[in-house]
């Protein structure tokens, strides 16, 4: 993830080298350390230091990395001769490196031909197979041809081993959602929780696929991450805000006639307050929408 | 020890110090190349791969356990250690030491004899040569007077306690370069080159590693965590944030 800091440093270097004051080398870099995705950039900014013998000279080993760099932006783009050019050159250079059999692995992919791309990277694995790079690689395969149990399968398999990758478990998490496989999927924000227990999004997501679920039990949880989601940030999460009141909603729906055990009704007031003052701030024609709507679930008078 | 000053010929100069230098450098570069030649590749072990992500998952697990509900973690905390066949759990006899597990494969043996034998070759012969022709006279002297604790240090091969410590002998300055170009090689071979004998020696000794002894240390520290959910706790603090928006 890159942070607010880096992303404006990011911005302001682009621009910089947009308006021709240099630091193209400085854009890449930082492209590359934050691994954003800004193929369109890197592939101007890249392509003239490759053209140029000069340039190229200058920056020494990092040469074959920026030849690898622009190959991937290439292939973003569409750019196929391009990323080819830079392949063949890196091949030249090293040969049987498992780094450019990758590369031209996902040429293949950029190409579409999956089946190749495939043989590829199944030759890879072959010599290597605990190649955490070409794994995921077919994950992202099977994704683009839509054949998402495969991908999970394939995820699976992976975390099977690289437990602690937790990029991996959080795409895992987001195909289940995506297919609608909730129990799973909340197995994966748990991990995602666990690992990094401070950052409010996993608990957003986790609170979001329990109140999905439905049920007496997992709403009340899903209401305690709601509320850990606005503790973490301050308040500031409309989306988590709108969760505490839906789930104190659905929550007043389920325990109707029974035996309710006599929860704070504060949170959820106070969070409809909250919206208002938020809505009233930036959104002011919105105010009685969202009036209509809270009163309807008789969270204000 | 006489006020007089030991002038030294220019021909050692030429003869000797440029060259010993020279050739010191050579040799290291040559090292460099032939045991980049001779580095295999070494698939790492599924299982070894796997016992290490295990053991970080099971702390992340300790660490973050009161962020999800009981529910939760009690059957994850069954995964990892129930004695059937928790991923923490280590079987009775499993446990292979380290070091048996070392000379069973053979080829970490002989990787270990290659990387020794790149090492300890060059050396020999170096040695063998500077002793054979320029051992026994001064070689060069070093603008700075030092004590005579430094005798041993520069003036090995010596053998007179009358000569100023400043002068180095000449099998001294072959120790010298020895041990003091790892600076040059690292400039010219660039930050992690092979000849770098000291980092080495840290591997090696890291081969007392045994991962069935983490895992188990790990499968207690889990199996006497106490679960306490943070969560609800989060409810008043949220509530808390809130009144100071709302107000």
């Amino acid at each position: 993830m890159v942070g607010a800091a880096e992303e404006v440093h990011l911005n302001r270097l682009e621009s910089q080298v947009e308006n021709g004051g240099g630091g193209a080398w400085e854009y890449l870099c930082l492209a590359r350390k934050l691994k954003v995705r800004r193929s369109d950039k890197v592939l101007k900014f890249g392509l003239p230091i490759l053209n140029d013998p000069r340039a190229r000279s200058k920056l020494g080993g990092e040469e074959w990395t920026l030849y690898e760099q622009v190959a991937i932006a290439a292939m973003d783009c569409q750019q196929i001769d391009i990323a080819k050019d830079c392949i063949t050159t890196l091949l030249k250079r090293f040969p049987g490196s498992t780094r450019v059999g990758r590369l031209n692995g996902m040429l293949s992919e950029a190409k579409g031909e999956f089946a190749e791309a495939e043989r590829v990277y199944e030759q890879i694995l072959e010599k290597n197979p605990l190649d955490q790079a070409i794994q995921k690689r077919k994950v992202a395969m099977a994704k683009a041809r839509g054949d998402l149990s495969a991908a999970v399968e394939l995820l699976n398999k992976y975390l099977e081993i690289f437990m602690a990758d937790y990029d991996a478990w959080r795409e895992l998490a987001e195909i289940y959602v995506s297919q609608q496989m909730y129990k799973q999927a909340a197995f994966c924000y748990e991990e995602l929780i666990l690992f990094q227990p401070t950052v409010p999004l996993y608990h957003l997501a986790y609170a979001e696929v329990l109140y999905t679920m439905g049920g007496l039990e997992n709403l009340q949880t899903a209401k305690k991450y709601y509320a850990s989601t606005i503790d973490l940030t301050g308040g500031q999460n409309t989306r988590a805000l709108y969760g505490v009141c839906m789930c104190a909603f659905a929550i007043s729906q389920l325990a109707k006639g029974r035996s309710k055990e006599q929860e704070s009704a504060d949170l959820q007031s106070l969070a409809a307050e909250a919206l208002l003052k938020e809505y009233k701030q930036r959104a002011p024609d919105k105010v009685a929408i969202l009036t209509a709507t809270l009163r309807g679930m008789k969270l204000i008078s | 020890m006489s006020g007089e000053d030991l002038v030294l010929d220019t021909a050692i100069r030429d003869w000797v110090l440029i060259p010993l230098s020279v050739v010191m450098v050579l040799i290291g570069v040559l090292r460099y190349f032939v045991s980049k030649l001779m580095r295999s590749y070494q698939a790492p072990d599924q299982k070894v791969v796997r016992d290490g992500q295990v053991i970080l998952r099971a702390g992340h697990l300790r660490a973050g356990a009161n962020f999800i509900p009981p529910k939760t973690f009690y059957s994850r905390r069954t995964y990892f250690t129930n004695e059937e066949n928790g991923i923490l759990h280590v079987p009775k006899g499993q446990a292979q030491n380290a070091q048996a597990q070392m000379f069973s494969d053979p080829n970490m043996a002989v990787d270990m004899m290659k990387k020794n034998l790149s090492m300890i070759i060059p050396q020999t012969l170096t040695f063998a040569w500077v002793n054979f022709f320029f051992s026994g006279f001064v070689a060069a002297k070093i603008p700075f007077p030092l004590t005579q604790r430094f005798r041993s240090m520069l003036q090995n091969g010596i053998d007179l306690s009358t000569v100023d410590v400043s002068y180095v002998s000449s099998r001294s300055w072959y120790f010298l370069n020895l041990f003091g170009l790892r600076g040059l090689f690292s400039l010219i071979l660039g930050e992690e080159n092979a000849t770098d004998d000291a980092q080495r020696m840290m591997q090696m000794s890291g081969f007392g590693f045994d991962p069935a002894k983490n895992l188990s240390a790990e499968k207690d520290s889990i199996d006497i965590l106490q679960h306490d959910w943070a969560l609800p706790k989060f409810e008043k603090r949220a509530e808390a944030v809130l009144r100071r928006i709302v107000s």
